[in-house]
């Protein structure tokens, strides 16, 4: 059977309608209380509220409860509170999966395999932020629709039951002329900035509708910023990676089509009477800047045998909080490292027995040459190490790839030497000489020649390294917007209300009842003292009839 | 009439919801496989130079099967595991084998004078600024990647290998 759902004013109101869309009669349960109005939504029937649901009304009103909103947000909120247990993936340059064993034990173990490590990118975390999207769209869409609608076309004249059960309600007598007063009193609601409305003896007085929007346009906000942050999956709109740069040497930034080159690099320290007493003798870098270029590849990107092809786009010089930037790239300086390494020395060889010198000769580290001609002695370069160490089968080798510890082995052929010449071990750097014991391995040879490098002039370094940290956000200026959309919502919501007065004349008995969505002080004081003006005496506390406080 | 209007909103509203959402998870569960993985396909790489500068492409090998191998002359179990390798190969090479190692960036110095202490005839690559590693989002040396004919990854090993387990690998690489 279908529910009859017509009111006695003649309107048809949808199912679950709480007071009469046009005249405001108590409907359903409403009618069969007689305390203060339930008023929420102006008591129209939310969209979802439907007699006979469907999968897609049932989806649609799961996704309109409040309830289901906020358990939610609770849900996510908890599920966030785990990514800050432990350290994030994302906050490793080079990362590690042993890392969370090594440091937190089984706990750690636990946490990386159940996925924690990387809450915030998890297929889970981001369904939730796409429910709660979902929730807040639909939730308002349930909602601000129905009271647009209901805002929109106010009867002036309501039901009795309707003013009398407002939480806000005065009833009096009236002495003079009906229409007379009621001019009176319209005036005085209009010196109070309310728009008033006079029909058949009825007066309706509203201010500060567009509060009642506030809600929604932060809503709004809300979505975008949280579309924003779904879009950062977005190929290409998020970025955050590390480079080294050598001075006077061009990097590839990974995963982009850029090159950076290092022209310059600085570093300024800060002097001792400018540190703290606890500091003094330290070195605190005041401000570090690299001479930076950008470069956009244009052929052989990807080959590691082909020299790329490079077109200069942008040159800056990058302080901290001062970035490169080039369409939306941007490239923070981030750390330094000015370990002096070796580039090219110029050592002479030294005839110990003799006090003879030959040369010098010119020695690059990275790429030396395979023979040096010097007086009647020739050097053949049989190997070069960047970084020496002997390992454990007693084999020497490199430790890593980095110059340092340069070791250089030649072969020197010449006067008093036998045919095929002799084997020589020559580390540039003087601890190095010492730590491998070059002269134990040279062993006699030791005792004949040697290589010097006589003057600091005939040394020359490597560049410093500088480190940048290279981000993309394309989402940034939607997260920002969204988040001011939502400010605003949230300052229209907080700093008006909307206040409405209706009241009814019949047979000169005046009743009046009020209605304001907070600060209903507030609305007491402004009703009375319009009355007051109009001629008649209420106290504001009088016109109150109970309800919720809020 | 208005019902059927509020449908149409509803049903393009959810529609929409999901396509947006739908997105956003599958990106988020798609981004964990960026890894190569047992199973997966094993990154591309194009024209890398060996040691005499021909240029090596892995999709050469297709159909073939094929040993990556990432190795530096800084790190002892890779070198200490390269005779092996060499062994292994000499062994299966008749039957389509293909090893490509993968230097680790290093100059050409250093390799170069490194590989003449060793008589190795299975192809030497050489990485240039950590691309390929990258690709591989190799965590530690030396790690080893066994592609299968099929041309997907079989099997992921790090650390030094003996002979006895590069022949097994290659046994199961040989049944693909």
């Amino acid at each position: 059977m279908l529910e009859n759902t017509k009111c006695e004013c003649g309107h048809q109101n949808p199912p679950d309608t709480a007071l009469c869309e046009s005249c405001g009669k108590p409907l359903g349960t409403e009618a069969l209380t007689d305390g203060p109005l339930e008023m929420r939504y102006d008591g129209v029937a939310r969209r979802s509220q439907k007699s006979n649901p469907n999968l897609l009304d049932r989806i649609w009103s799961f996704f309109s409860s409040v309830k289901v909103a906020v358990v939610l947000i609770v849900i996510t909120l908890i599920a966030a509170i785990f990514g800050t247990i432990l350290p994030q993936e994302n906050a490793f340059i080079n990362f590690d999966p042993s890392w969370y064993e090594e440091h937190y034990g089984l706990a750690g173990k636990i946490y990386y395999m159940l996925g924690f490590s990387r809450t915030y990118e998890s297929w889970w975390f981001i369904t939730l932020l796409v429910m709660i999207g979902a929730s807040l769209v639909i939730c308002s869409l349930d909602r601000v629709v129905p009271l647009y609608r209901a805002l929109n076309k106010q009867q002036v004249r309501k039901h009795i039951q309707f003013l009398t059960r407002q939480r806000v309600t005065y009833a009096a007598d009236l002495e003079d002329d009906d229409a007379e007063w009621m001019r009176k009193l319209a005036e005085q609601f209009r010196k109070r900035r309310f728009r008033v409305r006079v029909e058949d003896n009825a007066l309706l007085a509203e201010k500060n509708r567009f509060s009642r929007w506030g809600p929604y346009i932060n809503h709004v906000g809300l979505i975008i910023f949280l579309l924003a942050v779904l879009a950062r999956a977005i190929p290409g709109w998020q970025l955050d990676e590390y480079v080294g740069v050598r001075e006077g040497e061009i990097a590839h930034i990974p995963e982009t089509n850029y090159y950076v080159k290092n022209l310059d690099f600085e570093v300024e320290f800060y002097s001792d009477d400018e540190l703290p007493e606890r500091l003094k003798g330290t070195l605190r870098p005041k401000r570090f800047v690299t001479k930076a270029e950008l470069y956009v590849c244009e052929a052989n990107c990807g080959s590691t045998a082909l020299e790329p092809v490079l077109r200069k786009v942008k040159e800056h010089d990058i302080v901290v909080n001062d970035p490169l930037e080039y369409k939306g790239l941007k490239l923070y300086q981030f750390d330094y490292d000015t370990t002096p390494r070796l580039k090219t020395i110029r050592p002479v060889l030294v005839d110990l027995k003799s006090g003879e010198t030959y040369g010098p000769f010119e020695l690059s580290i990275l790429e030396p040459e395979p023979e040096y001609e010097l007086g009647p002695y020739r050097l053949k370069l049989i190997t070069r190490f960047l970084d020496f160490t002997v390992n454990a089968d007693g084999v020497p080798g490199n430790k890593s790839s980095q110059p340092n510890a340069p070791a250089f082995l030649f072969l020197i052929e010449g006067p008093d030497l036998p045919e095929g010449g002799e084997t020589f071990f020559y580390f540039p750097i003087p601890t190095d000489r010492e730590r491998f014991g070059q002269d134990l391995i040279n062993g006699e040879l030791a005792e004949r020649f040697d290589f010097r490098v006589t003057d600091m002039a005939h040394v020359e370094f490597l560049g410093d390294v500088s480190y940048l940290n290279v981000r993309v956000d394309r989402a940034l200026p939607y997260i920002f917007a969204g988040a001011f959309i939502s400010l605003i919502g949230l300052v229209m919501g907080f700093y008006w209300q909307h206040r409405r007065v209706w009241l009814r004349i019949d047979d000169g008995r005046l009743t009046l009842g009020a209605h304001t969505n907070k600060n209903w002080y507030g609305l007491r004081s402004e009703v009375a003292a319009a009355l007051r003006s109009a001629g008649l005496e209420a106290d504001p506390k009088s016109l109150d009839n109970g309800g919720k406080r809020r | 009439m208005k019902g059927r209007k509020r449908k149409i909103t509803q049903v393009v509203i959810l529609i929409g919801i999901l396509l947006l959402g739908g997105y956003a998870v599958g990106t988020s569960l798609f981004k964990s496989d960026e890894k190569p993985k047992i199973g997966g396909r094993p990154p591309a790489f194009e024209n890398v130079a060996d040691v005499e500068g021909n240029l090596h492409s892995l999709a050469d090998y297709r159909g073939r099967p094929v040993i990556i191998n990432f190795w530096g002359t800084f790190c002892p179990p890779c070198v200490a595991e390269m005779p092996a390798i060499e062994r292994q190969y000499q062994k299966y090479k008749d039957q389509g084998l293909v090893v490509l190692a993968i230097n680790l960036s290093e100059d050409d110095i250093t390799v170069r004078d490194f590989l003449k202490r060793f008589n190795l005839s299975y192809t030497i690559l050489r990485d240039r600024n950590r691309m390929i590693e990258r690709k591989y989002a190799l965590r530690s040396y030396p790690t080893t990647f066994f592609i299968g004919r099929d041309g997907r990854i079989l099997d992921i090993d790090t650390g030094g290998m003996t002979d006895e387990e590069i022949e097994r690998y290659i046994l199961r690489l040989l049944e693909t």
